[in-house]
């Protein structure tokens, strides 16, 4: 084993007796990115608690038929902050703070390529969100006490229009996610000049790691598929502030234009967010199975098809708004046609662990919870995909069950998976594994037990976004599962950000290398110091790692 | 400063004592927070924006003289007790599988029919399809484009609705669009016998020629009630099942009888994933541990 | 460890012939790929809306084709390029006079939008808010106008701080940069007169 015989307590550097004003300074001015990173991903999962918290208040209002937890507009705004939130808070930041933290170490460089912009992304991504929260107290303005908006995350014109949406709630909607949008598109555009220009000799673009091919097709998703939602979102704000007739119904403008726009953002954007935990696994499961990624160019292929393809898909959020068959037969296809890619992808990894001698650790327990419950998602993916099947349950609870079986059981799982394997990397200490394997079980009853129940209530006809249910329809049971649910995942969160409270200041210290990685990222000290490296590798094969531990059979040999 | 002291293996160390980084700077969230104001009038009261306007302009500025002439560096001095563990050889080595490997198993067929008799086996049991279909129209309606119309009718919702007599004419755009489909469909079916003919364990043209056309029948029986049911009232099933059974002969005999190609599952797991590509040199090295 | 000796010469031998493309020039690209969406998203809307209009005016009554404005863009574009030429060979005094000749350029197509929008507001009584031609045409060809602002103001900061005395030679850089961007809101203008001149007029 690596490492094994290097001191591993070793003397504490870097604490200079600072107090806290330098250590505010330090971070305020940083433009490492490793800092910034950290500062993505820690923002995220603040935005995970609170969207979280939502989350469960809905669920509390819909545990039992005739609720009244939360008013009625209460609960429109909570499940519009809920999914503005997890989308554009969580699942954006995480996006930048993954790529931000591991790209410049995984080609071997020392920062992004362009630091400064790296760190005004990232503070206009905070002050973006903190935009759209201030308005639970400026959101109606002056006509009287403030509040959220409460138009549904995809915010359906013309409900959005001055006369049925009065106040400011909705120009806090929109402006937020622009002005945090800004920073996505900054940090998109720093991730690729970062993987083009940075790389280190010998890096070249087949042996880049997986992670940051994935990363790469992923920022270029977010630069072509967030400019149509600005501009949906400047339209919108036009027509609310000046007047404009963009999605003005009565003056000719159309509401199923709002719907175009914002869908050809809106799925490119399921998978910018799944991107991650498709990068994530591309690196756990081969370190934990002991074997180098099955068909790495047919994976990058699948990556590249994917960054095409879901471009051309849109429409399948829109078969029940009436387009002509033959728009709907296209989507419908183009649809099927982007589960293919999807499907190398698991069948990859699939592949990368038959053989290989498993470690079921943590990190790999949530990668395999990420494939069997992608699956699923994929599949009932795929049923909504069919345009007539869609007409039956179209906005009903099914279609929340499926999309949050890709986005809270993929997403999630993979992003896990990430936290716990880069843990050791981050902190220099390791987690406990008996907690987390306590978090992986949890969530996945977690999990299951509440959206499986959705599809069921959607297929018994339950449509989403009501906020109360009488009873005798069916839905009580499936309800109050998926309350129960949504309790044990709180559980599961909570035990999981007490096993990182816990680690990063008492865990065991974790030793440069501790899973006998083959990408650069480990071959530094952990964490790893400001300048990454002392030099700037040299490599020669896509596992540099591997050729150091294996001079007499590096992969070299065989590329 | 030579190459040798900013190059080298991962983790390896450098005389150096410094190394330089972008300087920190907080005119960044200074520009931020400005930008955020700037919007945040728009919401609240105009001179929010005004204000922020101004912080927007003192980031710029800063922002502006970070990195004009030149973007600001800081040299960070290498802390020695702060360095990376050396790598460590490990002493165990790993067999990598090697083109010709006897030893593993192969569950996928070594052999298959190219893609090209597919497609030819699919065209040819296509034709008899149609033959034979044209001779049910000649025998139970005295015309050839009975059949035609009905096989478009999949497509074209509106010819559920037509009558026998209607249906006995020939007609252009049913004409096409049942060819299209025909052909199409043909191909396809064609070149999925050829992908599958070599995974059935035995008696394959038996599987291929005899037991798919019934599944497929099977399936066809009780979807088409739901895509078209006044079509389907209109069909004869007997003679469907015969002409797909044509259809699988025929288009199995095709396949049958071209020749095999080899696949890439004779080579090894390794070189198939493209780790790495057939060296000539696989018998000699390696031999090390 | 002779296979040692031999690895390190390699890495050298690697990193002396290791190119990896600029990084500015990348970001550049990809922010103008990123503004390219955007104005194709408007473009795309405005074109879905031709003819939508309930009420008039309508684009072919009230849209003079503003010639004189477009051959300025556009010849700005070749100054831009003489500007860059004259710096590239340290000629400042040149790169100083192809610069204003931009700045003016650049100045009087937007004083032209000025004027044109002046025309259509009091004159035609057309507004962002009157029809779907209004709202589609304000909104194309101000966002246009917007990035021509922006990068007028970038071209005057060049000249500005030049003239103060800042040697832009060392700037050289930066400076190709910003002509990409003019190139850029120059190529745009040719699809935003196609599709609002030409196109919806007929
Ligand atoms: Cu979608």
């Amino acid at each position: 084993m690596a490492s094994i015989d290097y001191p591993l307590e070793r003397p504490k550097v870097g604490t200079k007796d600072w107090g806290f004003a330098e250590h505010m300074y330090d971070w305020v001015a940083t433009v490492d990115h490793k800092k910034l990173g950290i500062m993505y991903i820690v923002s995220a999962l603040l935005f995970l608690v609170i969207a979280g918290i939502m989350a469960l208040v809905i669920r509390t209002q819909l545990a039992l038929p005739n609720g009244h937890v939360v008013a009625p507009d209460t609960y429109n705004r909570l499940f519009t902050m809920h999914g503005t939130t997890m989308v554009f808070l969580l699942g954006m930041p995480l996006v930048a703070g993954f790529s931000n933290y591991l790209v410049p170490l995984m080609i071997g460089a020392r920062d992004m390529a362009f630091p400064r912009l790296n760190a005004f992304g990232f503070w206009i991504f905070l002050f973006g969100g903190f935009l759209l929260y201030f308005s639970y107290l400026g959101g109606s303005g002056l006509y009287g006490a403030g509040s959220a908006p409460d138009v549904g995350w995809f915010a359906y014109a013309p409900l959005t229009e001055k006369p049925f949406s009065l106040g400011h709630s909705t120009d806090y909607w929109a402006l937020g996610i622009i002005v945090s949008g800004i920073g996505t598109i900054a940090s998109a555009i720093n991730v690729i000049a970062t993987t083009f220009s940075l790389r280190c000799p010998g890096m070249t673009l087949s042996r880049m790691p997986m992670f940051v091919w994935v990363m790469l097709i992923d920022s270029w998703l977010i630069l072509v598929a967030f400019p149509p939602l600005t501009a949906a979102q400047i339209m919108l704000l036009l027509d609310r502030y000046l007047g404009a007739n963009f999605f003005y119904t009565q003056r000719g403008g159309s509401a199923v234009l709002w719907q175009h726009l914002f869908w050809i953002f809106g799925h490119p954007e399921v998978y910018i967010l799944i991107f991650p935990a498709f990068a994530i696994l591309s690196e756990v499961i081969p370190i934990f199975s002991r074997k180098p990624i099955f068909g790495r160019p047919a994976m990058v292929g699948a990556v590249v098809a994917i960054g095409f393809i879901s471009l051309g898909v849109w429409a399948h959020h829109m078969f029940a708004v009436g387009m002509t068959s033959y728009a709907n037969s296209f989507f419908a296809a183009s649809t099927m046609l982007v589960g293919i890619p999807t499907g190398i992808k698991i069948f990859n990894w699939t592949a990368t662990m038959y053989g290989g001698k498993v470690n079921l650790k943590t990190p790999m327990l949530f990668c395999c919870g990420f494939l069997l419950q992608f699956l699923i998602a994929g599949l009932t993916g795929i049923m909504l995909a069919i345009a007539p099947f869609d007409w039956q349950l179209h906005d009903s609870y099914f279609v929340v069950g499926h999309f949050h079986f890709t986005l809270a059981e993929g997403l999630v799982f993979g992003i896990f998976a990430g936290l716990y394997y880069w843990f050791p990397k981050i902190t220099g200490r390791m987690y406990n594994e008996k907690l987390g394997k306590w978090h992986f079980w949890l969530f996945v009853i977690g999990v299951n037990l509440t959206f499986i129940p959705m599809h069921f209530a959607g297929i018994l006809g339950m449509p989403r976004r009501i906020y109360t249910y009488q009873a005798g329809r069916g839905w009580e049971f499936w309800q109050f599962s998926a309350t129960i649910g949504a309790y044990i995942q709180a559980i599961a969160v909570a035990i999981y950000v007490w096993n990182v409270v816990h680690s990063a200041i008492k865990g065991e210290p974790a030793g440069d290398d501790p899973w006998d990685g083959w990408t650069l990222e480990w071959a530094t000290t952990s964490p790893p110091p400001e300048y990454n490296f002392e030099k700037l590798p040299v490599v020669r094969s896509s596992r540099p790692l591997w050729d150091l531990k294996h001079p007499h059979d590096p992969d070299w040999k065989y590329e | 400063m030579s190459i040798e002291d900013q190059h080298g293996e991962a983790g390896e160390r450098t005389q150096q004592t410094h190394i330089q980084l972008p300087a920190p700077t907080f005119f960044p969230i200074v520009f931020a927070f400005g930008v955020t104001l700037l919007f945040a009038g728009l919401l609240t009261f105009w001179l929010v924006s005004f204000i922020g306007f101004l912080v927007f302009f003192v980031g710029a500025l800063g922002w502006w003289r970070n990195v004009i002439p030149h973007e600001d560096h800081e040299l960070v001095s290498i802390e020695p007790e702060h360095r990376p563990a050396p790598v460590m050889v490990e002493t165990r080595s790993v067999v990598r599988l090697r083109a010709g490997e006897q030893a593993h198993r192969m569950r996928i067929p070594i052999e298959v029919h190219p893609y090209t008799a597919g497609i030819v086996g699919g065209l040819a049991g296509g034709a008899a399809m149609a033959a034979l279909a044209c001779l049910y129209g000649l025998v139970a309606e005295h015309s050839i484009w009975y059949p035609v119309n009905l096989l478009a009718g999949v497509v074209i919702p509106g010819l559920g609705h037509a009558t026998t007599e209607q249906l006995r004419q020939f007609m252009a755009g049913p004409f096409i669009a049942a060819l299209i489909g025909h052909i199409g469909i043909s191909i396809l079916v064609g070149v999925v016998y050829a992908a599958i003919l070599p995974m059935f364990p035995k008696y394959a043209p038996l599987w291929a020629g005899v037991l798919m056309p019934l599944f497929w029948s099977g399936l066809t029986y009780p979807v088409l009630d739901i895509i078209n049911p006044a079509l389907n009232r209109r069909i004869s099933w007997p003679w469907f099942v015969i002409c797909q059974l044509a259809f699988g002969l025929v288009g199995g005999f095709f396949v049958a009888r071209s020749t095999h190609i080899k696949t890439l599952q004779s080579l090894p797991m390794a070189e198939r994933a493209a780790l790495h590509y057939p060296t000539e040199q696989t018998s000699t090295t390696k031999d090390v541990h | 460890m002779a296979d040692a000796l031999d690895l390190t010469a390699d890495a050298l031998t690697l990193e002396r012939e290791w190119k990896t493309p600029d990084r500015g020039t990348v970001g550049i690209i990809f922010l103008i790929i990123t503004e390219s969406v955007l104005f194709l998203t408007f473009v795309a809307v405005y074109l879905v809306y031709i003819g939508a209009s309930v009420t008039g005016p309508y684009p072919k009554d009230v849209l003079e084709t503003p010639i004189l404005a477009t051959v300025c863009l556009l010849s700005s574009s070749l100054t831009i390029v003489a500007a860059e030429w004259a710096l590239e060979r340290n000629r400042i005094g040149m790169f100083r006079i192809w610069w204003l000749v931009t700045i003016v350029l650049g100045l009087y197509f937007l004083f032209d939008t000025g004027m044109e929008w002046k025309k259509l507001i009091y004159v035609d009584h057309l507004t962002i808010s009157t029809n779907l031609f209004g709202t589609t045409f304000y909104s194309l060809v101000g966002l246009h106008a917007s990035h021509v602002t922006v990068g007028m103001i970038f071209l005057l900061l060049v000249i500005g701080v030049n003239l103060l005395g800042f040697p832009i030679e060392t700037q050289k850089r930066r400076v190709k940069f910003l002509s990409w961007y003019w190139h850029f809101v120059d190529a745009v203008w040719v699809i935003v007169f196609t599709v609002v001149y030409i196109i919806s007029t007929r």
